[in-house]
């Protein structure tokens, strides 16, 4: 394989592409689930379309999900993208190998999700008839066929995600890419800013224009009200961290040298961590969304929705944003994974463990407030148009103690894929790292 | 046809909008020849062995490698050039950490540079004194050891030149003395031509020819003196 020896390199790193693979396997699950449960349903035409509008969403998230967790795994190594060019690698054979690497890890993700994809389908088809949403006669009917498209769109995310990372680190002069990789440069853009600035304004015009839309077809815009906001929130990442760090540097001051050091990292890392703000603002935007629409409806007249119907719209929302959490967790745990040798330095300059992880524990404050601030705003412009429209208020309603339970739950996520790894790997002693 | 290894005319490299790192450098470097370039920190020498060696292109100039213009040859077919001609050996960050000893100095072949057989790479590894350890991965290796297996690497492919950024700076000074030995050895008995920057007088003193630098400007040009000698003529330059 005329690849060979660059993608060996690649993934010899081996742990890099532990995220993107399980991100791969969930959105396989999700899939599977959703589109064998759609085939099963077939003699229930008004759910079968509710299923197809899921199947749909999971979808476009599977793009968006693997293609940011695979970016982030890719960029993790332009260090030895730069040393490879170097030594001789054409342009052409680095984007060969990325490819083939990100291929590679989609293909055995994608069967095990597809076939867990099926029990987990089966298990929601029994509890759809339960509820009385489908129809008590539904048989269960796994469709081999369906392994086709699934894999299909993970291998082409995967690839596409990939490839956009290997971009800059496959065509840039080995000098300067070097220079990029050993001093993680945050790189912002001109075309980075405009297309961040694009997205944003294009979600907030789309929200504005689509409040006077019938109930079903604004549900429907508003995912892609959701989508553009959280993927312009994520090119304007580095700006939006570097700001929040501009902003919160008095208050992470009182903590003392351990605030100051994780506010510089942030600065630093605030490029790779912009892939994660992704999958977190829109994990938590959208549950926002959802139970704001029926605690807001509820608050204003007093009527709660039809149990049953209820119950599917929050199954599938916690689907969603369970899947979008699974990509934040992963996203972030690859850069700290990256980032290992940066740590045990800190270890050999003086830091007990205790001290670097109280260092990560305040980065990752500095990534939830960003995260929640950012999920607030997109919620909102999803949403006030849209109880304005349906229930004449500007001021949607959040029981505070959701609200509470929606802070932590996303401070736990940020947890997961910042102070764990980090936990595990300075667990054996720095200098065994740094090499 | 014209096959000076390394030939520079006017050359400039200029980082964004700011101060010229390099300016109107001009040099050619025959074969067989070892040459230092020397001068503070910050004067350009990294700069400058990067665009001779391709690593880099130039703000203003021409460069020629092993016979070819590379001022404005594509990437792909500069990346070539360079696999098939050039060897490198960095300061520090030369390797591929994953990857054992033997995988490491196959590298420019693995990427469809010139074939190495077997016995080529185990009289290479036996030369820079690492027989017998082609399959240890490289995280493993002390950083002399390391050092070696890069310059193993850019000897591998029989280069016409070989660049070298401070390849002892991280070495203490009787593991630099071997590897620049090792460097030392391949021009006299192959006929190579190495480039190697260094503001080390006793690594310099290896060399044929010093190359001094001084705020981008080259400033000196002259037979390499002993030891001592380089520290006046450093002193004075800076
Ligand atoms: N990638 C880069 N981006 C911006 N400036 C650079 C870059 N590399 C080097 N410089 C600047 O160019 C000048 C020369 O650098 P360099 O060639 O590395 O010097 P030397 O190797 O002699 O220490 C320095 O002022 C340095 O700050
Ligand atoms: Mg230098």
């Amino acid at each position: 394989m005329r690849a060979g020896i660059a993608a060996q390199a690649l993934r010899a790193h081996r742990w890099a592409f532990v995220g993107p693979a399980s991100t791969q396997l969930v959105a396989a699950v999700v899939l599977s689930a959703t589109l064998t449960v759609q085939v099963s349903v077939d003699g229930a035409p008004e759910l079968s379309e509710m299923l197809t509008a899921f199947a749909l969403i999971a979808v476009y998230l599977t793009i968006l999900l693997v293609g940011v967790t695979m970016n982030a795994a890719i960029a993790q190594q332009a260090r030895d993208v730069a040393l490879l060019r170097a030594v001789g690698a054409t342009p052409g054979r680095i984007r060969r190998a990325v490819a083939v690497e990100a291929a590679v890890v989609a293909v055995p993700a994608g069967i095990a999700g597809y076939l867990l994809g099926l029990l987990a389908g089966w298990a929601w088809l029994g509890t759809l008839v339960d509820h009385g949403l489908a129809p008590a006669g539904a048989r269960f009917t796994p469709e081999p066929l369906l392994l086709a498209p699934i894999l299909g769109i993970l291998v082409v995310t995967s690839t596409v995600g990939a490839l956009i990372a290997a971009v800059r680190p496959a065509r840039a002069r080995p000098a300067i890419a070097l220079a990029d990789a050993a001093t993680r440069r945050p790189r912002f853009t001109a075309v980075r800013l405009g297309l961040g600035l694009l997205l944003v304004a294009g979600g907030v015009t789309l929200s504005v224009s689509i409040a006077d839309l019938a109930a079903d077809a604004a549900d429907d815009a508003a995912l892609f009200v959701m989508l553009a906001l959280c993927v312009g929130v994520g090119l304007l990442g580095p700006f939006v961290l570097r700001s929040a760090i501009a902003v919160g540097r008095p208050l992470l001051a009182l903590a003392g040298g351990t605030g100051r050091l994780a506010a510089d990292n942030v600065a630093v890392l605030s490029r790779a961590l912009s892939g994660a703000l992704v999958p977190l603002v829109l994990a938590v935007a959208f549950a926002a969304v959802k139970v704001a629409v029926h605690s807001t409806t509820t608050h204003v007249t007093g009527r709660t929705g039809p149990a049953a119907e209820a119950w599917l719209d929050y199954s599938g929302t916690a689907v969603y944003c369970l899947f979008a959490a699974v990509a934040a967790v992963n996203t972030l745990a690859t850069v700290v994974v990256g980032r290992r040798r940066d740590l045990a330095l800190l270890g050999l300059a003086g830091a007990t463990r205790g001290r670097v992880l109280a260092v990560v524990v305040c980065e990752a404050g500095i990534v939830t407030v960003t995260g929640l601030v950012l999920a607030a705003g997109v919620a909102g412009v999803t949403l006030v148009p849209m109880v304005h429209t349906a229930l004449g208020t500007w001021t949607p309603y959040v029981p505070p103690s959701t609200l509470a339970a929606g802070v932590l739950a996303t401070a736990a996520v940020v947890a997961a894929g910042t102070v764990l790894p980090a936990a595990l790997l300075t667990r054996r002693p720095p200098i065994g790292q740094v090499g | 046809m014209d096959d000076t290894p390394v030939v520079a005319d006017g050359l400039g490299r200029r980082y964004g909008s700011r101060l010229w790192a390099l300016r109107e450098v001009s040099l050619a470097v025959p074969a067989g020849q070892f040459v230092a370039v020397m001068g503070a920190t910050g004067s350009g020498k990294s700069t400058l062995l990067h665009c001779l060696a391709g690593l880099d292109r130039p703000t203003a100039g021409r460069v020629r490698l092993a016979g070819r213009d590379i001022t404005r040859l594509r990437e792909a077919a500069l990346t070539r050039l360079r696999r098939d001609r050039a060897g490198f050996v960095f300061q520090s960050y030369n390797l591929l950490s994953t990857l054992t000893v033997a995988r490491n100095v196959l590298l420019p072949a693995r990427l469809g540079g010139p074939r190495v057989g077997p016995a080529a790479l185990a009289a290479m590894l036996d030369a820079v004194g690492l027989g017998g350890l082609g399959d240890r991965p490289v995280g493993e290796l002390s950083g002399g050891q390391r050092q070696r297996v890069a310059v193993a690497r850019a000897l591998i492919t029989r280069p016409a030149v070989v660049f070298a950024d401070e390849p002892t700076g991280a070495l203490d000074p009787a593991t630099g003395g071997q590897v620049l030995r090792l460097l030392r050895a391949a021009v006299e008995r192959d006929g190579m031509t190495v480039v190697m920057v260094s503001h080390d007088p006793l690594a310099a003193a290896h060399s044929d020819r010093l190359l001094l630098l001084r705020e981008g400007r080259l400033v000196g040009d002259t037979r390499t003196p002993d030891a001592s000698s380089i520290s006046a003529l450093l002193a004075v330059a800076a």
